[in-house]
């Protein structure tokens, strides 16, 4: 019984940040886009939703025709287009941080139960599962739209009622697996709850797996928010969008193209961050491999 | 470690740099040379039995196809002899028609009374389910009077009874369709008309050629183009580029901004057509307990629109605002009524005169409309105060509140059916039915009577005093006419008509 | 083996119909069908005729099971819009969904398994760097973008292949480079996740210390337990590019089952959604079904599972 804290062997998880390139690219360049989130309103040049019908669809700096106010143009509404695209972080980050919140949540705890539990509540949570792969979301989205209009709040909601199939799938898959661990059995024997193994042993052990469904996932919203978006099931205008300016772009795809690619290469450095950060925390905070 | 930051950092810049320095090629020749016209639609046509469609674009194919009892020359606006040759009321409730002999189907049958009595007797009847019970519910029973005479027996006075059978009501083969029924003259349509069908993949391709013996003294005679191929490619940017490259010679409906970078590189028309965007406003809706009720609100939302620079930065072409809530070139459209100058400062006093000086907050729900319309819409009256919650749905769902009094204000659009009448549209909106949230039984009486009678004045009249009625309670804030831009081949002469309908058997190659 | 298989169906059978159950019932949430129908110039009179000649008037379980009935019957009734029975347009358009997407799975497995082992064998190495690339921007970059630059430059600059349209098979080209592309980063990330996970095993390492080539290694101890997660990530793959290729068909004008179903939607031809829903639902569950039963196969353990 010695007052001394022996130090552990492995080196705290910033240094390790530090030595992976991957979480560190990407690490920053994920802080970078969240900071111009969140001094939006101090960075953008304009009111990202004011209109001006007498300049509409003016090109970015590179172009002859450009104009100095707009660096990068405005829309077909006259809205210049880098206000809306700083403020377009805001609507992303916040629809994948949203989405993600909730059917992890959802999935997360389905996937615990059903994996851990196993037995007849394994078999209806599967059955939810795979129901709910073969449910098309458009039609969600659709009755969705038809209910209560198309919204931040509605899409969140779709969304996350929707998208929580994988992490169910992959919690149940880890439970499974963990629950016959020896040192879960030790605690079962010990007397330890139900519920005190499940959220304080076998979760934080799924960590890195869950990272990795986590940084998937936030692609896929970002992705399927752009595609709903096309479709006119998204958020709704004049909500400076990523997605939502791709899909009003849409229709000046051959004559103004960088409508489209401002927006969309804004998308692919997101999702980059993303994946490059949770790979490399992945890698970091990963149980030693056997 | 930049390296992948760098290799993704160029592949998008290469991706920008290729799509940003396009030059999108010469056009190619044509089909000119094949005398092939290639036609693109957006939307697919439905089944090629005209009584069923409700798209412009079926309806398009069919009157190649098949021919009415009479045809409208848009050009004088005057009713000419088509399938019949001479035509006349014989008493209040009955017309008679005098049929042309010697015309011929596709399929080589006689056009003969038979005909006209066995598609008209059959397509009245409930049980067919023709799409526009307008069409044909004036008709009470067609009867033989001999091989090239018909009697129709009228079931109400209906003063669009002559537009209808100007190619709205085409006319089978009595043989086939009595056998086959509606299903069959979509699968296999035989009409009299100048173009025959030589093959479809229903919905997404047809092939039509030139129907040689096509009668004499068709007003649709005179076509040189032998063949028509229709293709449906849903996305516009595909059609551009189809368009440029040479593969299509024929597309339509371009949005504005992209009318205006293709001309130059193809050939690009704009034309007005019937329909027209509105906004409507519904007293009545959620027990009218909603600002619009009262006629200041909706006066001062009118003049709180710039409707002029709406339809400059949408509309453009040949789209002018409306003060009528109907199309001025439809017949009894009345032009001299009460309108509201944009003028925001006389807007906010109204409000504020009506008890709304801080603004309130009102839902709008548009369907069928480019969303930037209804987006500048909100802006402007955003500018009074009024706070508008756009709420896109789809025509249906739309519609379907809009009848519930579910909403107060509805913007869209109405096409008449192409038909430069205003019977075809007041009654709708204004005579007392499902679609009606105003209400009024004065407006109502006069709309009834201006369908009915055959006296034009009789008409002109009661039109002309629903039409003031209306812009003076503002019932709606009409917005402007719609026009089509038509993207062709630069050696296509090809003459558009405000009604929508594409006649190729007038187009020809330069 | 048997009532691992049998069980699996009679959930696989439950689940199309509780799909088939819940999407019925969001189609007449998402409007009122018979206006959509009477379309955009019908008057209310249009729509209530309508209304009784489809029946849409009586309540919505018995409209349910009125369609289940008859669709068990092999009926699945008439399409509203093309008035031909439902099989007959599912028939025609079909075909062109199964190639597009049978055919683009196949190239994304062609190209995501080696990248995805290779990557795998040299981590952080240049090949696993651009294996990254690939992942995300196959990830981040819109379809109908990607499909209209494909366009532009591969169709109307170069003229190399058709624009639009399924009437040659060089209409394919550009569609399954676009759609394929899209398959690719997961399948690549799982197969080099679970390479990199096997390759570190033990066993594995005892193999290589035994002096056994590389490609021998990969091929008969690696590759065969790295495969299990992609059997069960292929199926789901495959699922959604039949399912998933609204945007596909409709920039490339293709006609298939996705941009049919979209339509249909749109216009409420229930008939044609519901046997859509129903057919693109059985697919799915079968497809996983067979990957579970792979597993199993190559997998004892899995074999007695829950």
């Amino acid at each position: 019984m010695s007052d001394v804290t022996i130090e552990t062997a492995r080196p705290s998880v910033w240094r390790k940040m530090r030595g992976n390139t991957g979480a560190l690219i990407g690490g920053t360049l994920l802080a970078v886009i969240i900071l111009i989130a969140l001094l939006a309103p101090l960075l953008a040049p304009h009111d990202p939703i004011a209109q001006d019908l007498s300049r509409r669809l003016l090109p970015p700096f590179w172009h002859d025709r450009a104009v100095p106010e707009h660096l990068l143009g405005t829309d077909h509404l006259g809205r210049d287009y880098l206000s809306r695209m700083i403020y377009g972080a805001r609507v992303s980050l916040g629809v994948g941080l949203g989405v993600i919140l909730v059917s992890g949540a959802i999935g997360i705890t389905l996937g615990l139960i059903a994996g851990y539990f196993g037995g007849w509540i394994d078999m209806v949570i599967s059955f939810a599962i795979t129901t709910r792969l073969s449910l098309p979301i458009v039609l969600v989205a659709l009755a969705a739209v038809a209910l209560g209009g198309a919204s931040l709040t509605t899409l969140i909601t779709v969304l996350g009622l929707l998208l929580w199939d994988r992490f169910a799938v992959v919690t149940r898959a880890a439970a499974q697996s963990l629950r016959h661990q020896e040192f879960i059995m030790g605690l079962r024997s010990i007397g330890a709850s139900r519920m005190r193994i499940l959220f304080l042993e076998i979760l934080p052990n799924m960590r890195a797996t869950i990272l990795v469904v986590v940084s998937l996932e936030v692609a896929n919203v970002i992705l399927l928010e752009a595609a709903l978006s096309f479709l006119g099931l998204g958020v709704r205008p004049p909500t400076p969008s990523w997605g939502l300016m791709i899909s009003e772009g849409r229709d000046n795809i051959l004559f103004d193209p960088w409508l489209i690619a401002l927006p969309g290469s804004a998308l692919c450095l997101l999702v980059l961050a993303v994946n490059l950060f949770g790979d490399g925390m992945r890698d970091i905070t990963g149980p030693a491999r056997k | 470690m930049t390296q992948t930051f760098s290799i993704k950092g160029l592949t998008t810049l290469a991706v920008l740099a290729a799509s940003t320095a396009l030059t999108l090629g010469t056009p190619a020749v044509a089909d000119k040379a094949s005398n092939t016209l290639n036609v693109a639609f957006a939307a697919e046509p439905e089944p090629l039995d005209t009584y069923k469609i409700a798209g412009r674009q079926g309806l398009i194919l069919a009157r190649h196809i098949y021919d009415g009892l009479l045809y409208k020359n848009l050009d004088t606006g005057e009713i000419v002899p088509a399938l019949a040759e001479s035509w006349e009321f014989t008493g209040p409730l009955t017309m008679e028609f005098t049929l042309r002999q010697g015309v011929k189907f596709h399929n080589g049958a006689d056009f003969t009374a038979d005909d006209v009595v066995e598609t008209l007797n059959t397509v009245i009847t409930p049980e067919y389910g023709t799409r526009y019970s307008i069409s044909v519910d004036w008709i009470d029973s067609v009867e033989k009077l001999d091989d090239y005479k018909v009697r129709i027996n009228m079931s109400k006075p209906f003063a669009g009874a002559v537009e209808m059978l100007a190619d709205a009501l085409p006319i089978y083969p009595h043989a086939f369709f009595a056998e086959n029924g509606s299903a069959g003259i979509a699968a296999t349509p035989i009409g009299t008309g100048p173009y025959k069908l030589v093959s479809q993949e229903p919905g997404i391709r047809y092939e039509m050629e030139r129907f040689e013996d096509h009668y004499e003294g068709s007003p649709k005679s005179g076509a040189t183009i032998d063949k028509i191929s229709v293709r449906t490619i849903p996305e516009m940017n595909t059609q551009y580029a189809e368009l440029m490259s040479g593969s299509l010679d024929w597309i339509w409906r371009i949005p504005p901004d992209q009318a205006s970078r293709l001309e130059g590189r193809v050939l690009i028309i704009s034309a007005p057509i019937m329909r027209i965007g509105y906004v409507g406003f519904a007293p009545e809706a959620m027990d009218g307990d909603t600002p619009i009720a009262d006629k200041r609100v909706r006066q001062a939302l009118i003049h709180a629109t710039n409707r002029g620079a709406i339809v400059d930065a949408f509309a453009g072409g040949a789209s002018e605002v409306l003060n009528t809530p109907c199309n001025p070139a439809q017949f009894g459209c009345e032009q001299d009524v009460t309108a509201y100058e944009y003028d925001p400062e006389k807007a906010k006093a109204l409000l504020a005169e009506a008890g709304y000086e801080d603004g309130f907050k009102m839902e709008m729900v548009f369907a069928a409309m480019p969303r930037p319309t209804a987006e500048a819409v909100a802006a402007d009256l955003a500018n009074v105060g009024v706070t508008l919650e756009l709420n896109e749905q789809q025509y249906a769902s739309g519609i379907g509140k809009w009848r519930a009094k579910e909403l107060p204000a509805f913007f869209s659009n109405w096409g008449s059916y192409g038909i430069g009448d205003t019977a075809f549209i007041l009654s709708n909106f204004f005579g007392g039915g499902a679609d009606d949230l105003v209400q009024d039984a004065e407006l109502a009486t006069w709309l009834t009577e201006a369908d009915t009678s055959s006296d034009r004045d009789v008409r002109a009249k009661n039109y002309s005093m629903a039409v003031k009625k209306i812009a003076e309670e503002a019932y709606w804030m009409p917005m402007y006419n719609f026009n089509v831009n038509y993207g062709l081949s630069n050696d296509l002469n090809f003459t558009p008509h405000p009604d929508e309908f594409a006649r190729w058997w007038g187009a020809s190659w330069k | 083996m048997l009532s691992f298989i049998s069980k699996r169906l009679l959930v696989a059978l439950l689940v199309c119909l509780t799909v088939s159950a819940l999407s019925f019932g969001l189609m007449f949430v998402s409007g009122d069908p018979a206006i959509a129908i009477a379309g955009a110039g019908g008057r209310a009179e249009d729509a209530e005729a309508i209304r009784q000649a489809y029946g849409f008037d009586r309540p919505l379980v018995v409209q349910y099971l009125d369609w289940i009935g008859s669709a068990l019957t092999g009926n699945l009734g008439q399409s509203i819009y093309f008035n031909v029975p439902v099989t007959e347009i599912i028939g025609n358009r079909a075909g062109v969904t199964l190639a597009l997407g049978f055919i683009s799975f196949l190239v994304a497995l062609v190209v995501a398994v080696p990248l995805g082992v290779a990557a795998a064998l040299r981590p952080n190495g240049w090949i696993d760097r651009l294996a990254l690339v690939i992942a995300v921007s196959g990830q981040a970059i819109p379809s109908f973008w990607l499909g209209l630059m494909a366009i532009v430059v591969f169709g109307v600059w170069y003229g190399w292949v058709p624009i639009s349209g399924a009437d040659t098979w060089q209409g394919y080209i550009l569609p399954v480079i676009v759609l394929s592309y899209y398959a690719i980063p997961e399948l690549m990330r799982i197969t080099r996740s679970g390479m990199i996970d096997v390759l570190a095993t033990d066993y594995v390492r005892a193999a290589k210390a035994k002096g056994l080539p590389m490609h021998l290694v990969i091929s008969r101890h690696a590759l065969r337990n790295a495969v299990l997660p992609l059997v069960s990530l292929a199926a789901v793959q495959l699922g959604q590019l039949l399912s998933g290729s609204i945007v596909i068909e409709s920039v490339f004008a293709l006609n298939g089952l996705g941009r049919l179903a979209w339509e249909s939607l749109l216009r409420s031809d229930l008939p044609v959604v519901q046997a859509i829903i129903l057919i693109l639902s059985l697919l799915y569950v079968l497809l996983t079904m067979l990957a579970d039963i792979l597993n199993a196969v190559l997998d004892p353990r899995l074999r007695g599972g829950s």
